[in-house]
């Protein structure tokens, strides 16, 4: 079983360099290093911190556009290719299906996130003009970033096993706003007056990732790294959500007929 | 054939894609040029959104927005300056009317609180414009870090640049309690009290503010700061030379070179016979008043 799940998410990967879904890392050196060459005539002296937030915030936002919108086509497009029909003509489980091409896809996320996180390293080393601290520090909020990307892939994939492309894209990242907004929820839920009010922020606080608890860039920033228990717990709290998110899209994907 | 067809086809999208671009080009740089200037109502009009709105709305991207915001006020600092086309010293901008730097700094301080620049602009730009503003946001900083003594030092600088220097004192010696923070901040309390106006106490004011200031603006103020405090000693030497001159010879010099010897004897830096100022320019002698000032090319401000 194992082996048919890594052999699917091989193949995603492989699917992914061959959209050329790696490109967009082009672009991100491009943007590093016009940003690592011009902000130093804008920041005030402030380089670095700069580089660190323009650079994590990029990671990120071209991490949510690849779980979006590489995420949504992972099933789609074998879909409407008709190829899903011959992958499930072979003793392959639809279970196995999903998470294959979901761990794919965190593989091409992986990698994009650790030549995304080399190339700040490097720029902080060439604003410091040296080893800059800073080029060790990041690597936690690097790796929340991921588990926050991982989430929303999960997500994605989930919304495209019952929906369009377009309004899985559109649900997606609807959950990575209000996700960053849970905080807010829990808030105000806990201030309203109505007993059913609560439940139903309460609900929603639940039900949807709590994202804010991986955004630690702008403390990374300022050189700080998130302690032990935060990072383990958000880690788990990843796990938990995909694998609570994985169950429910292979309960929907068994139910629909590609026969 | 088919493929002279395809040829034929293809130069004439080709041809409005040149043409076009080129054109529309043209129409940009044509408007640009005729586009009416913006009021200055409408360019100093308030921010929409206050900072813990943003704060909100940003997703997680704080930090980048806080630095949009932050070099939101660097360049509208910078644009003040330019187009008042005039030698204007950092802490000085009064004349300016900058309502927006207040509003900018603050939202960068509240989407990152730990981020100490805007402090620092606070302190330092902020009191000519509003100095009410200057110390709300310097006290933010320090109810959101206080762990961090330079707030306390950016404070006492405010109080101390207002001429309040009980309340200057109390800052520094506030900040002198924190862990790491240099034996300097808790003796500046007793400097306060003791010579609050002096010029050897704002001497190690903006030297400390020069050593450890990041932003290259700041940095240059307070190096302007101390080569004028420095200018003010010698100007004092050359009045007291210039009493001795008038003394001796019963009249005012009608050059340096005629009280040159006095000047190489008070080793006072001199170029073409007669004395310069800190930045390297002559300073001026002024016959009918007897009295030394500042040549007007010269970079060190009068103020």
């Amino acid at each position: 079983m194992l082996g048919r799940v890594l052999a699917i998410a091989g193949n995603a990967f492989r699917e992914a360099v061959r959209d050329r879904v790696l490109y967009n890392l082009v672009f991100f050196v491009l943007l590093l290093t016009g940003a690592a060459i011009f902000i130093g005539e804008l920041s005030g002296g402030q380089e670095r911190k700069i580089i660190v937030d323009f650079g994590l915030s990029a990671m990120l936002l071209f991490g949510v556009f690849i779980a979006i919108f590489v995420g949504i086509g992972l099933v789609y497009k074998e879909i409407e290719r008709r190829t899903v029909y011959a992958i499930f003509s072979k003793p392959v489980g639809r279970g196995e299906f999903v998470v294959g091409k979901y761990l794919g896809l965190c593989l091409t996320l992986l990698v994009n996130v650790l030549v995304m996180g080399a190339g700040v390293s490097l720029a902080l080393v060439y604003v410091s003009r040296g080893l800059d601290p800073l080029v060790w520090i990041i690597w936690p909020a690097i790796f929340l970033i991921y588990f926050e990307l991982v989430i929303l892939t999960a997500v994605a994939l989930l919304f495209s096993s019952f929906s369009s492309p377009a309004l899985s894209a559109l649900l997606t990242f609807f959950v990575f706003i209000i996700g960053h907004f849970s905080s807010d929820l829990k808030g105000l839920a806990t201030s309203l007056g109505s007993a059913v009010a609560r439940m139903f922020f309460n609900a929603i606080y639940y039900l949807l990732p709590n994202l804010s608890n991986y955004s630690f860039v702008t403390p990374a920033a300022h050189g700080h790294v998130p302690g032990v228990p935060h990072f383990a717990a958000s880690l788990l709290y990843a796990l938990l959500y995909v694998a609570v998110v994985l169950a429910a899209t292979i309960l929907i994907f068994r139910r629909r007929n590609f026969k | 054939m088919i493929s002279n067809k395809r040829h034929g086809a293809n130069w004439i999208p080709a041809s409005v894609l040149m043409i076009g671009a080129v054109g529309y080009v043209l129409v940009a740089r044509l408007l640009d040029s005729h586009r009416p200037k913006i009021q200055t109502e409408i360019q100093q009009e308030s921010l929409y959104l206050s900072g813990n709105a943003l704060k909100r709305m940003s997703l997680g991207f704080n930090g980048l927005v806080a630095d949009w915001y932050w070099m939101r006020a660097l360049q509208y600092v910078g644009g003040k300056i330019l187009s008042a086309q005039g030698s204007i010293q950092l802490d000085e901008l009064s004349q300016l009317d900058m309502k927006l730097l207040a509003p900018m700094l603050d939202v960068a301080t509240t989407l990152d609180p730990e981020f100490m620049e805007p402090y620092l602009y606070a302190a330092v730009v902020l009191p000519a414009i509003d100095e009410s503003q200057a110390i709300r946001i310097t006290r933010k900083g320090i109810a959101a870090n206080p762990s961090q003594w330079r707030l306390y030092q950016h404070l006492g600088y405010i109080y101390w640049q207002r001429g309040n220097y009980a309340s200057a004192g109390e800052a520094y010696s506030e900040g002198a309690k924190i862990a790491g923070a240099p034996a300097w901040m808790q003796a500046m309390k007793a400097r306060m009290a003791a010579e609050g106006g002096s010029r050897d106490l704002a001497r190690e004011i903006y030297g400390r503010m020069y050593e450890e200031a990041g932003d290259p603006k700041v940095k240059d103020m307070a190096r302007v700061r101390l080569l004028q405090l420095q200018s003010m000693d010698q100007r004092e030497v050359i009045r007291k030379l210039l009493e001795i001159y008038k003394t001796k010879v019963g009249r005012c010099p009608g050059s340096w070179q005629e009280m040159a010897p006095l000047l190489r004897a008070a080793r006072l830096p001199i170029a073409d016979g007669g004395p310069i100022d800190p930045s390297g320019t002559p300073y001026k002698l002024a016959t009918n008043t007897c009295d030394v000032d500042l040549a007007p090319t010269s970079t060190i401000p009068q103020r």
